[in-house]
């Protein structure tokens, strides 16, 4: 028996293991998905979403996780999948997703065609026995063409609402530059996103706050939402995505003599264009940009042609929070901007909605508890977002973020006005 | 289930695309018009089925005729050129094609809602499956009976005298002519005949998709159409589908994880094939191995009984 000590603790050891075992297998997972363009020209924007993502996922479980039901904590675990910035991919993911997985909700994707295409296959109206699409909720965070989310009842973003920043956007420039009076613009034509909010948003507020356009009038342009917008691209000088030569649209620019240029188009071209305009040394006292080009990618491929640009954002990093996603997205190794900082909220907004209609980790609860959280989504009124309180629009699955102007200075992006 | 009935409907659809263009491959002209065609075939049916509330089946007919119309429009003055300069013709075919519906705008009210081509910002809500209680295997069931179809009609056709003048232009003009085969109405058809087959497969996919822009219509969809037919063979029609099953199936969608190396790999693969099988995957070599396989298979049955 001179062993039998050895033995003792080797069974203690066993049953240590083998309720430490237990307890790990007893852990339950709550599950959502993301995805985005994470291949392709525009993969940046899926990096990003999927580094915060990734950091608020983790804080959650920092915090103790989803709380169940029953009282317990669940720990929250996601998965990011590419779609590429395609329609077919996107729908594939979705698929994938909402019948192959346990996630209760999803996250995604990045582009506006691809979520166009996406919300089509969702059911329209919650409930209607006669529609076969999918069930399955989804709180986008990148996707920003107007509208969107008013496809499925579904579908929820949490992106920005561009016609109420630039509105207010042009009533400053209006009230702190009264000496600009002309504009002139363009777009990248073929980005739906860049297209219709220069065409049909942003001149028109810049008209309705007394701003002319610098070759004359602009036949059937008003103050209002998308007035004139055909008109307005006819006589702006645009560009494609993927075009790499501005010179024609640069000097039809720069003999515009307009005080104020707009540039309205995502970071890529935005740099080629602004690039181009130093290099013909145009030479406009403002300029005025998309809300997807308050990135870091401008910053990285053409801040000195930036400097001064001013671009009205949902995110910045201004608050202690948005501080901290913007140097944990960096530790994941993307970067917080107004797209991907909104999946830091969206992961908070789902774990709030998740603890107050009471999920229990049950896989053979998913469907039911997916159309909880759908319903728990759409009676949010308001939401608590890094930069200030997020308005939800109730009855079209949209959000009314707050939003502060930036102006290019430096290297870096600065608030020259905070309007919260 | 829902994501495994998905993937089958996207190699259906690409199946048909790439068949249409095997169609004008056979007759030796490499054509990028097809996505062209596609698109005709997209807006047509799904403006069809949107605005006018047709069901599905009528307006995909009609839209594959719409694109055949076009086809043989552009058939007579395209096929007067050959190789690069076609290769040429139809890119600027398939991009008037695209602008057209680029700038297409043609919103009207349907029940409340404001549906239609809306230029730049696409052709949504084409919902008529999802909108009229079709579940997915319906969608998949329609799609590959007309991918079985089209598969049969042109295997049939492979084994009659049309299939051998097709063939016959494709291997060598100047004897075809020699032999009294009129060599325009050959490609025109030719080229009508994946028309119709593209713009069935344009219409089917914006409904599948229930949302079409012109950036779907891009060159790089006219690459994938006839890199199918020349990746899977032009022995046979299986060439093709099993193309469409390696590109669509293995690459884009079991390979999703590895992300923009997928688009390499895609490369290096058309790039290994071409070396390997010059021939396609299913070339003559593969078919008479089968065949040779099957009669060994019959013969061992034989011994045995």
């Amino acid at each position: 028996m001179s062993n039998s000590p050895l033995k003792a603790l080797a069974l203690v050891a066993a049953t240590a293991l083998a309720f430490a075992s237990s307890s790990a297998l007893a852990e339950t997972t709550i599950n959502i998905a993301g995805w985005g363009a994470k291949s392709g020209p525009l993969r940046s924007f899926g990096v990003n979403s999927e580094a915060v993502m990734k950091a608020a996922v983790a804080r959650v479980n920092e915090m103790g996780g989803i709380k169940l039901k029953n009282g317990s904590k669940a720990k929250l675990a996601f998965d990011y999948h590419d779609s590429a910035c395609n329609a077919e991919q996107a729908i594939a993911v979705a698929r994938k997703v909402a019948s192959e997985s346990n996630a209760l909700v999803g996250i995604g994707p990045t582009c506006s065609g691809a979520a166009a295409a996406m919300f089509g296959v969702f059911q329209k109206k919650v409930g209607d026995s006669g529609d076969t699409g999918l069930q399955f909720p989804i709180l986008t965070d990148t996707a920003v063409r107007n509208g969107l989310a008013k496809i499925s009842q579904w579908t929820f973003r949490n992106t920005p609402n561009e016609p109420d920043m630039y509105d207010k956007l042009w009533a400053w420039v209006a009230k702190n530059h009264p000496n600009l009076k002309t504009i002139y613009g363009g777009t990248e034509t073929d980005q739906g996103h860049s297209n219709g909010t220069y065409s049909k948003v942003i001149v028109q507020a810049a008209t309705r706050h007394g701003f002319k356009w610098s070759k004359g009038n602009i036949e059937g342009l008003t103050g209002k939402l998308a007035s004139g917008f055909k008109n307005v691209l006819s006589s702006s000088s645009n560009w494609l995505q993927a075009d790499t030569n501005f010179s024609v649209q640069a000097r039809a620019f720069r003999r515009s003599g307009a005080d104020i240029f707009i540039i309205s188009s995502h970071p890529f071209t935005t740099c080629g264009m602004l690039k181009e305009l130093k290099r013909q040394r145009a030479t406009p006292k403002l300029i005025i940009g998309l809300t997807s080009s308050s990135s870091a990618e401008v910053m990285k491929g053409c801040a000195a042609e930036a400097e001064g640009m001013i671009i009205p954002t949902s995110f910045a990093p201004i608050t202690p929070a948005a501080q901290e996603v913007a140097a944990l997205a960096n530790k994941n190794g993307g970067d917080a901007d107004l797209h991907s900082a909104a999946a830091w909220e969206n992961v908070m907004i789902i774990k709030q909605v998740m603890e107050t209609v009471g999920v229990t980790g049950d896989p053979s609860m998913v469907q039911k508890e997916r159309r909880m959280i759908r319903d728990g989504l759409e009676s949010l009124k308001s939401t608590n977002g890094l930069i200030g309180k997020v308005t939800r629009v109730q009855d079209e699955g949209e959000a009314l973020k707050p939003y502060v102007f930036v102006q290019a200075k430096a290297g870096n992006w600065v608030v020259v006005h905070d309007p919260r | 289930m829902e994501y495994y009935l998905g993937i089958s409907q996207t190699i259906g659809v690409h199946t048909l695309l790439g068949l249409s263009a095997y169609v004008l491959l056979l007759t030796g002209q490499l054509s990028l018009a097809q996505v062209g065609f596609f698109a005709i075939g997209s807006y047509v049916s799904g403006i069809l089925t949107v605005i006018f509330g047709w069901h599905v089946l009528p307006a995909l007919f009609v839209g594959a005729l719409v694109a055949g119309v076009f086809a043989f429009l552009v058939g007579f003055p395209a096929l007067r050129v050959k190789g690069l300069m076609l290769v040429v013709a139809t890119i600027a075919f398939s991009e008037i094609v695209r602008l057209v519906f680029f700038n297409l705008n043609w919103r009207v009210e349907v029940n409340g809602l404001e549906v239609g081509p809306d230029s730049t910002q696409g052709f949504r809500e084409i919902r008529y499956f999802a909108a009229n209680g079709w579940e997915q295997a319906h969608v998949v069931l329609l799609i590959w009976l007309i991918v079985i179809l089209v598969m049969v009609m042109l295997w049939w056709l492979d084994k009659v005298r049309a299939g051998a003048v097709l063939r016959a232009v494709g291997e060598d003009e100047l004897a075809a002519q020699s032999s009294g085969i009129n060599l325009t109405m050959v490609k025109v058809a030719a080229m009508t005949g994946g028309g119709v087959i593209a713009g069935i497969a344009g219409g089917l996919y914006a409904h599948s998709t229930t949302y079409v822009d012109h950036h779907t219509f891009s060159i790089l969809l006219a690459t994938f159409a006839v890199s199918y037919p020349i990746l899977g063979g032009l022995k046979n029609v299986l060439g093709t589908l099993m193309a469409v099953i390696f590109i669509q199936g293995f690459i884009i969608e079991g390979l999703r994880f590895m992300g923009d190396y997928r688009n390499i790999l895609f490369g290096l693969l058309i790039i290994v094939a071409m070396n390997f099988r010059p021939q396609g995957l299913v070339d003559g070599n593969f078919t008479s191995d089968v065949r040779k396989l099957l009669r060994m298979k019959q013969n061992g049955a034989g011994a045995d009984a």
